[in-house]
């Protein structure tokens, strides 16, 4: 125990030379069976301590670079005040094809209040006074929001000149103003699902404004659309006219020219005001006419008919339809059973489901499926709109499928992407991408062949036999041989499978059919039956006649003339014969586009 | 007394130490190094919070009082209780980790906390340490022949892979780092061939550009920003520019104590924290961040030199693995708000504001203590002395 003690006292030390390698005798003795790797580990050892040394050496050294050195050269400023308030702001107009403003800006002022600036008996003053200027500034947020100590406390966006005069008279010291620009929109609510629009610090949110934000704050020419004013205003008061005629929740209305796929009025109700967006429920934000997918109904029997003569089939062809298909525990009837064999033409006339379902089986599933395809019905339509609905497209396709498709259901698509086909079976068979910009002449795509001209000419024809002699009766307009087809499909039911009370109807009308200029589509969502429309609540009683309408007053306004109601100027006489479209009818009296 | 040095008697070979013995055997100049660099920190807390022991410097100083405690305890603990149950300790860490992973606190956009009730820990920090003392045990009874053997490799790598794994995901790229070069520089020590290092080296940098598909957005944003840091003057780069600007405004010996103005009017972010390397250095100049930098040199030269003064494979390589980690955080925090490598958050060792990463510290310098006292114990391949 004393040597312990002795060694102890021998062993006191000054700081670290306890660690020192030799503390007297030998180094650290090395353990036998250990002794190659224990000197490799002294070798690997070093080289790491210089390692190390190196590491430290690079940034003692970089230290006296940053400090005693200097770095050279002014460090970069961001630049974000010294650009005019102008520039920084400005957000390019949106006009319509003709040049008339849809989305503009105004300079404006945002009040705010530095609450560090403001005395506290002006404080007071304040909570006592704003709210008789703005009443709905109430005194209790006022003195949430008016502590003190407070930079920025924001109280009201985009003040009318009086309004911030009546501030300034106020003299309160602190509460300032703040220029700003202030998005716009001299159409309302008849423009809101196409333009869309901005948040309170001008960005795009919805429709052009978010799909154009870009170009909007990039450049200053005003973006030029295909939409005509005119025509908008007339499909949206045709549209709103009938949904509050036939207590329909919704609808929507399209109208394109057909030749080069421009939409000239887009419509779908309920709409919004685009300056209270964020006020605005989800319903009246969801635009129907291309983010809603539908079964279409019977409108897409066109397609079928179509299929049909693409595959070879003659006018004359006929199907059986006499009794009801059953197949998989689910029967296809027809809403007017004729009983008997259709030709091709009566199974548009009479919108027979039977007629189309074995039509569409004789065709073949793949061959109906790829025709779809070419039409661009299976895929989402290329659209400038942000808000774009994806087909709801059956898979596996069975036959069933291609039974219920050729008249209308279980594929369900947008109104968009539907009258952009009819388009193409109408003007010669050319397909091609819609579009809200408008297009001069050398810009209009070539289009894709998606039919023949020949076929397309007989869908001329059966589209106009079902207006003159169909359920499209109440779309026809004299003087603008007007040619469609009706739709009708259930309503998907909250509680699963279709609903049997509730309907989507829908039409679309073409004109004139013997050189289509323009198509129009009307669909109304859950229209009833009203006195007039001999207790039916099918298309032919409500969107068939408010499609007429529209094309009643938009073709002067297009400056589409009226003409003498005649086939044989477009279609050879055994095309007329084949579908059973009348000859010549004589127009009485001036040539009046009424109804 | 015919030995020469106490330390070859039988007796101390078995490590039959008593706890007063073991207190003289504690390298106390150590200890005061460590106190020095933490009253730096303290101190510079204390002008982080313009001139007051709240909210910082009073809790920090209470956790160095704690930790200083836990590190002797750590330093006089018998090691081959700390080799026994080197396995478990990794276990925990290891457990508490997927626990994160699954149920951790989400902080700053990373999963990397767990909630204590009593404090928030982040098992990885924790999990630097765990992983040394495990590779250590691995290693402790291999012999040149086992190491040079491939399928001898296999389980070391996983014992590695699976942390670095799951901190990588939390995400957190700096500590999965600190994980991967303090597990190397224990493969160094024990002698596993150059090639394989080579080998290693060559695919990490061959998988960048596959990793960087995965990167995180901020993290693509931290490379391209260190790389350039005016690209974003505003945004990503504003951390690295401001810091730079406070070293540059420092000058030779400082704007004085509480006198920095950068910092002080919050232009440097995060200066109690990450960024505090650089107020010290605004504050004091080039002249005080030398010195700090010299007081890191002289710890971790006590770390190589107790590593070579250690007598049994076990020791080496806990003190080499926490020395290597402490390096590290040095290195990084320092090469970071220099400019020098991209921002990794990664704070400045006993100076930072932050309780896991100084309890880790003062653990790992209880462990190197440890191995200092029990430095001349004889340890068989299984740490039990009669082996």
């Amino acid at each position: 125990m004393m040597g312990l003690f002795q060694s102890r006292r021998n062993r006191f030390v000054y700081p670290g030379a306890e660690i020192r390698s030799s503390t007297g005798g030998s180094p650290a003795r090395l353990d036998g069976e250990n002794h190659r790797i224990v000197e490799m580990g002294r070798t690997r050892l070093m080289v790491a301590a210089c390692l190390f040394g190196l590491a430290f050496t690079v940034i003692g050294g970089r230290l006296v670079e940053l400090m005693a050195l200097g770095e050279p050269g002014e460090p970069p400023v961001a630049t974000l005040a010294d650009e005019p308030l102008e520039t920084r702001m400005a957000r390019a107009d949106i006009v319509d094809r003709d040049g008339l403003v849809l989305a503009t800006n105004l300079p404006t002022v945002h009040l705010y209040a530095d609450t560090r600036a403001i005395p506290e008996k002006d404080r007071l003053r304040a909570i006592g006074l704003l709210p008789t200027l703005f009443p709905e500034l109430t005194t209790e947020e006022l003195n949430n929001k008016l502590v003190p100590g407070k930079a920025f406390v924001n109280l009201r966006y985009n003040l009318t000149p009086i309004e911030q005069q009546a501030v300034n008279d106020l003299g309160i010291p602190g509460l300032n103003f703040e220029r700003a620009e202030r998005r716009v929109y001299p159409a309302g609510r008849l423009v809101a699902h196409v333009v869309g629009a901005t948040d309170v610090d001008g960005n795009g949110i919805a429709g052009l404004e978010k799909a154009f934000d870009a170009r909007l704050t990039g450049e200053d020419i005003p973006l030029r659309l295909s939409l005509d004013l005119r025509v908008q205003h007339v499909a949206h008061r045709a549209l709103s006219d009938s949904i509050d005629h036939f207590k329909a929740v919704g609808g929507t209305a399209l109208v394109m020219d057909v030749n080069t796929a421009e939409v000239l009025a887009l419509v779908s109700l309920p709409d919004y005001e685009p300056e209270k967006i964020g006020s605005t429920g989800e319903d009246a934000r969801f635009n129907q006419a291309t983010l809603g997918v539908f079964e279409m109904g019977s409108t897409f029997k066109l397609f079928n008919s179509a299929l049909g003569l693409e595959n070879g089939m003659q006018l004359t062809d006929s199907f059986d339809a006499r009794h009801p298909i059953q197949i998989g525990g689910f029967t296809i009837h027809d809403f007017h059973a004729k009983g008997t064999w259709l030709t091709l033409p009566e199974i548009l006339q009479y919108s027979s489901n039977i007629g189309s379902a074995r039509l569409a089986t004789t065709v073949g599933t793949e061959k109906q499926r790829a025709f779809l395809e070419r039409l661009g019905l299976l895929d989402p339509v290329p659209f400038e709109l942000p808000e774009v609905g994806r087909p709801l497209v059956p898979n596996p396709w069975r036959e069933i499928n291609t039974m219920t498709i050729a008249y209308g259901h279980g594929l369900a698509v947008t109104p968009l992407q539907t009258i952009t086909a009819v388009s193409a079976l109408v003007n010669g068979g050319l397909l091609r991408p819609p579009t809200l910009l408008r297009r001069a002449p050398r810009d209009i795509p070539p289009g894709k062949q998606v039919i023949s001209a020949e076929n397309s000419g007989k869908m001329r024809a059966l589209m106009r036999l079902v207006v003159e002699s169909g359920s499209g009766r109440n779309a026809d307009v004299k003087g603008y041989y007007v040619g469609g087809k009706t739709g009708s499909a259930d309503k998907l039911s909250k509680v699963g499978g279709y609903s049997n009370t509730a309907v989507r109807t829908s039409f679309i009308a073409v004109f004139p059919m013997t050189d289509p200029k323009y198509v129009v589509l009307v669909m109304l969502d859950d229209p009833k039956a009203v006195p007039g429309t001999s207790n039916l609540r099918t298309a032919g009683w409500n969107a068939t006649p408010t499609a007429g309408r529209i094309v009643a007053e938009i073709a002067p306004i297009l400056g589409v003339a009226p003409q003498e109601e005649d086939p044989t100027v477009a279609f050879d006489a055994q095309v007329i014969q084949q579908v059973g479209l009348r000859s010549l009818e004589p127009l009485e009296g001036p040539a009046l586009a009424t109804r | 007394m015919m030995l020469g040095n106490e330390f070859t008697s039988a007796r101390l070979r078995r490590g039959e130490m008593t706890l007063g013995e073991k207190l003289w055997q504690v390298s106390w100049s150590l200890v005061l190094v460590i106190m020095v660099v933490a009253a730096i920190g303290l101190g510079m807390l204390y002008s982080a919070a313009n001139g007051s022991w709240d909210p910082w410097a009073s809790r920090q100083a209470t956790r160095f009082a704690v930790g200083i405690a836990l590190m002797l305890t750590v330093a006089l603990t018998d090691i081959r209780f700390w080799m026994r149950y080197a396995y478990v300790f990794y276990g925990i860490m290891l457990v508490l980790l997927v626990a994160v992973e699954i149920k951790g606190t989400i902080g700053m956009g990373a999963q990397r906390w767990i909630d204590l009730g009593i404090f928030q820990l982040q098992p990885s920090e924790l999990m630097k340490l765990a992983l040394v003392l495990a590779l250590a045990r691995y290693f402790h009874g291999a012999d040149l022949e086992d190491v040079r053997r491939l399928s001898f490799l296999v389980p070391p790598i996983f014992l590695v892979l699976v942390p670095f794994g799951l901190v990588l995901r939390q995400p957190d790229l700096g500590t999965a780092l600190m994980l991967a070069a303090g597990s190397g520089a224990i493969a160094w020590l024990v002698g596993v061939r150059l090639w394989i290092f080579a080998l290693l080296l060559g695919g990490g940098l061959a998988a960048i550009p596959v990793a960087w598909q995965f990167l995180h957005g901020y993290q693509k944003n931290r490379v391209l920003t260190f790389l350039n840091p005016e690209r974003d003057p505003l945004g990503a780069g504003y951390h690295i520019l401001q810091s730079k600007i406070a070293l540059g405004s420092g000058g030779m010996f400082g704007k004085g104590f509480m006198a920095g103005t950068q910092a002080h009017l919050n232009f440097l972010p995060e200066k109690q924290t990450d960024f505090i390397f650089t107020m010290m250095a605004e504050e004091f100049g080039m002249v005080g961040g030398l010195v700090l930098l010299s007081l890191y040199v002289i710890l971790v030269i006590y770390g190589f030199a107790i590593t070579f003064r250690c007598r049994h494979q076990f020791g080496r390589l806990v003190a080499m693995g926490v020395t290597m980690t402490f390096f590290l955080y040095v290195f990084i925090n320092i090469a970071m708000v220099m400019g020098l490598i991209p921002v990794v958050g990664v704070p400045l060792p006993l100076i930072s504001y932050g309780g896991t990463a100084m309890l880790t510290l003062l653990l790992g310098f209880g462990l190197l203590l440890c191995v200092f006292v029990h430095r001349d114990i004889q340890m068989g391949r299984r740490g039990s002395y009669d082996d």
